[in-house]
């Protein structure tokens, strides 16, 4: 308990050295910080309509969020996250655009293809890491772009639109094959009721199994597991796949629940977003829930900057990359504990 | 050229690694011998320039050297040739004599540099390839260029440490010729072993080294059996082997054909009772370690166990111990009890965390670790480790393979984990471990397998060796 404590207390100051940091930068560009942010919230969460947008955006980052948590714990950069993404979406795209499209039952069958599509595209990686000894960052970014090349060529070939080959995307959904919403605003219960079953879920998979402790185990040191009677090679193709599996999930999100069509930059960079959240949690997942929230609220809020204060939408580019650069920081320098250590002292 | 070595002492911590050593060598090729721990490599260090010495002195040809620079060291004219080759394994030979050429501009006159480089191979009758990557050469000739390195650069002395240990008998009997002619140049050569043979072949004086003193100093013609007995101590231990243990039940080792030297080939296949306990000894650098992880993996070598019944052993009765803990035994950034986790982790998919918080504190007390349950392995001590890796053997029936289970551990608590082995000798099927100390061999053995580089010498029951025997095995003399 204690222990818990005192690592909120740690990473709350290290929010506030971070958000310093953020706020000082924005001022060298002349604006003001507290406007920026008014701007940002009010963007994100200033209507219930917004708040949906923003839980639309934060869907998909929290599954690759999620993904990466697995593989990350197996000790695997997994860059490939991109491409299990659009690969999840091109599964979705291709129950959307099938007969079933315009069943009631179409969206259920998407998750199941975009599942299957992300994690064999994880697999890959992960068979091509364990039987070939390629290096995940390698295969994975090379993937990547086999993947994009792959939504380009459907694009603009077997899955055009009638009469136009371009690469704005494909036709648009049929309405039954969006993901299902509630309520004038268009509430997205089923994605949010996955978010959470996938957050909860891996919570009691990563904590309370021993699937999640020899997963952990395999990331800090491979050479002995063979000790501990399991194989660590398994591991890894387990994480890749499961990786996947979620990563594709966000795809799907993507697909029929963001874009409701397929686009060439289906994925938007959460992928590597998503790297960079867990990087910042490291891996932990109360973390990730609130961290993946706040870069959602960024991106869907940024685009208020440009309207109520004519600043350019890149701003929000500086924001998170300040804010991932110093946090990182910070985390290395460690003054943190050193610092609660001589509050706390001078207070006794 | 002449080395003066004067009261050289230095400690780390409470360890005395040298203690006012004083060594003078005029010529010749000069032994330094001891068995692990002896401090031979902490003086190679010294002499180096590696580490500085707490106190004394080493003068070259009557100059007093500056101490704990290697820069100096190597000015000075003296080379180190590590026990495995410090070179740039993806840089072609020539590269790696341009990289730390002692000459001004070597590239305004390679031409010249190439040719004097060439030159020195010929003189050696090395032939080798300049151009080919140093990856592509065996370990034996990239130490050979490595020693050839040193002279081009102007060394007078050449520090050898082990510097055989991964060599075939032809390439050593190159090395050894090379060496020779070096010394007959007037080259001062220090020759670092606890290999008996070799240094009887090479060397022409030497100096026996015991916890971190001189002991003996010895001139040729050499006295195997004198060495033997001012290298080796004849400490008594404590905790003794002496619980005489028969057992009806029998279990196997089978010796593969491949794992004997070659003049006795003839696959064996040996009885022993449930409960023996087989000490594999080794000098370091030999295979001794292998054997022990091979019962595990079976991938090195056809020796294995099998029990008399046939009965195929599964992969759980095996309790395996690596010798360097944290490098393969351990999770250094998993906690205590999460290793306790993983442990349970093979016996039920989910995890009970208050079961196995349970069964940490006993384990915990029981084996007198001392750490807490949120501890990372990295923060343990070395005893702490090792107490730890034997709290997580399996209670049932099993075959313990330990690779020197006492390594870097002080007396106390290489005692305290020996009783601990010990007493499960009536419960396990066998217990067999590795080690470098052949008086730590000799106390806990019943059954001694001698091996010398990657073969196996000789097995047998300790009733019918004695360790005169043994060290002869390990050192190569049969």
């Amino acid at each position: 308990m204690n222990n818990n404590f005192e690592k909120l207390q740690i990473s709350l100051l290290r929010l506030f050295f971070t958000l310093s940091i953020i706020f000082f930068i924005l001022t060298l560009f002349g604006t003001s910080p507290l406007k920026v942010f008014d701007s940002i919230i009010y963007g994100s969460l200033g209507s219930y309509s917004k708040l949906i947008r923003t839980l639309i955006v934060w869907g998909p980052i929290s599954m690759a969020s999620i993904a990466l948590i697995y593989t990350f714990s197996a000790g695997m950069w997994n860059i490939g996250i991109e491409g299990q993404i659009i690969m999840g979406a091109v599964g979705a795209t291709l129950i959307a655009r099938s007969f079933l499209g315009d069943t009631f039952i179409s969206p259920y069958v998407q998750i199941i293809f975009a599942i299957g599509f992300g994690g064999v595209w994880g697999l890959i990686c992960g068979l091509l890491k364990v039987k070939g000894n390629v290096h995940e960052i390698f295969s994975g970014l090379g993937l990547d772009f086999v993947a994009s090349g792959i939504v380009i060529y459907l694009i603009i070939g077997p899955w055009k639109r009638e009469g136009i080959a371009s690469t704005s995307g494909t036709d648009i959904f049929d309405k039954a094959s969006w993901i299902p919403t509630i309520g004038q605003n268009e509430f997205p219960l089923l994605l949010i009721i996955l978010i959470l079953i996938l957050y909860i879920l891996s919570f009691v998979v990563l904590k309370y199994t021993s699937f999640g402790l020899r997963l952990k185990a395999t990331g800090v040191n491979e050479l002995a597991t063979q000790r501990f009677y399991f194989s660590s090679s398994t591991f890894i193709l387990l994480s890749f796949f499961i990786a996947g599996s979620i990563a594709g999930l966000a795809g799907f999100s993507q697909a029929s629940g963001a874009y409701h069509k397929l686009v060439p930059s289906i994925s938007g960079g959460f992928g590597f977003l998503s790297i960079l959240i867990v990087l910042i949690c490291s891996r932990n997942i109360y973390f990730t829930f609130i961290v993946s929230f706040f870069f959602s609220a960024l991106i869907v809020g940024g685009s208020q900057l440009q309207i109520r204060l004519g600043l350019d939408h890149s701003l929000i580019g500086i924001i998170q990359a300040t804010f991932v650069l110093s946090w990182l920081i910070f985390e290395k320098l460690k003054l943190e504990e050193p610092l609660l250590k001589k509050v706390f002292r001078s207070n006794k | 050229m002449k080395i003066e070595i004067k009261n050289i002492s230095k400690t780390f911590g409470d360890l005395i690694a040298n203690s006012e050593i004083s060594i003078s060598i005029n010529n010749g090729i000069h032994a330094l011998l001891g068995e692990n721990g002896a401090g031979k490599s902490t003086l190679v260090k010294i002499i180096s320039g590696q580490i500085a010495p707490d106190q004394g002195e080493i003068l070259i040809d009557d100059k007093s050297l500056l101490l704990g620079s290697p820069k100096q060291s190597i000015e000075s004219g003296i080379g180190l040739l590590n026990q495995d080759p410090l070179d740039f394994g993806n840089l072609s030979v020539l590269e790696t004599f341009l990289v730390g050429i002692k000459d001004q501009n070597p590239f305004r006159k390679l031409n010249k540099t190439k040719q004097s480089i060439s030159d020195l191979f010929k003189k050696y009758k090395i032939k080798i390839d300049f151009s080919e990557r140093t990856n592509n050469f065996s370990i034996g000739e990239r130490q050979q260029i490595e020693l050839l390195r040193l002279l081009y650069n102007g060394a007078k002395l050449i520090v050898l440490d082990e510097p055989t240990s991964a060599f075939s008998l032809e390439q050593k009997k190159m090395m050894f010729n090379t060496l020779r002619s070096l010394s007959n140049e007037g080259i001062i050569i220090i020759f670092v072993s606890h290999k008996l043979d070799e240094i009887m072949e090479l060397c022409d004086s030497g100096t026996i080294l015991k916890s971190g003193k001189v002991v003996h100093s010895i001139t040729k013609p050499f006295n195997s059996k004198e060495i033997i007995g001012k290298m080796f101590e004849n400490t008594d231990s404590l905790v003794k082997n002496d619980k005489d243990f028969s057992s009806s039940e029998y279990f196997n080792i089978s010796v593969s054909n491949n794992d004997l030297l070659e003049k006795e080939k003839k696959y064996l296949e040996i009885k022993f009772p449930y409960g023996s306990v087989i000490g594999i000894a080794g000098l370091q650098g030999s295979s001794n370690d292998l054997y022990i992880k091979n019962f595990f993996t079976k991938d090195l070598s056809e020796t294995k166990i099998t029990l008399d019944s046939n009965n195929k052993i599964s992969k759980k009765s095996f309790y395996y111990m690596p010798a360097d803990r944290v490098e393969r035994g351990l999770f250094r950034d998993l906690n205590v009890l999460e290793h306790f986790g993983l442990y349970k982790a093979s016996e039920s998919k989910i995890l009970n965390w208050g079961k196995i918080k349970d069964i940490a504190s006993k384990k915990i007390s029981e084996f007198n670790i001392k750490a807490k349950f949120s501890n990372e392995v990295s923060e343990l001590s070395g005893g702490n480790q090792q107490r730890l890796m034997l709290s997580l053997m399996p209670e049932v029936k099993s075959i313990l393979l330990l690779e020197q289970p006492t390594r870097g551990l002080d007396l106390n608590s290489a005692q305290n984990i020996w009783e601990t082995i010990l007493s499960r000798k009536s419960k396990d099927i066998a217990i067999i471990f590795s080690s470098t100390d052949i008086d730590e061999i000799w106390d806990y053995s019943d059954i001694i397998l001698s091996v010398s580089g990657r073969f196996i010498v000789n097995i047998d029951y300790k009733k019918n060796l004695t360790k005169e025997k043994i060290i002869n095995y390990v050192s190569g003399i049969v």
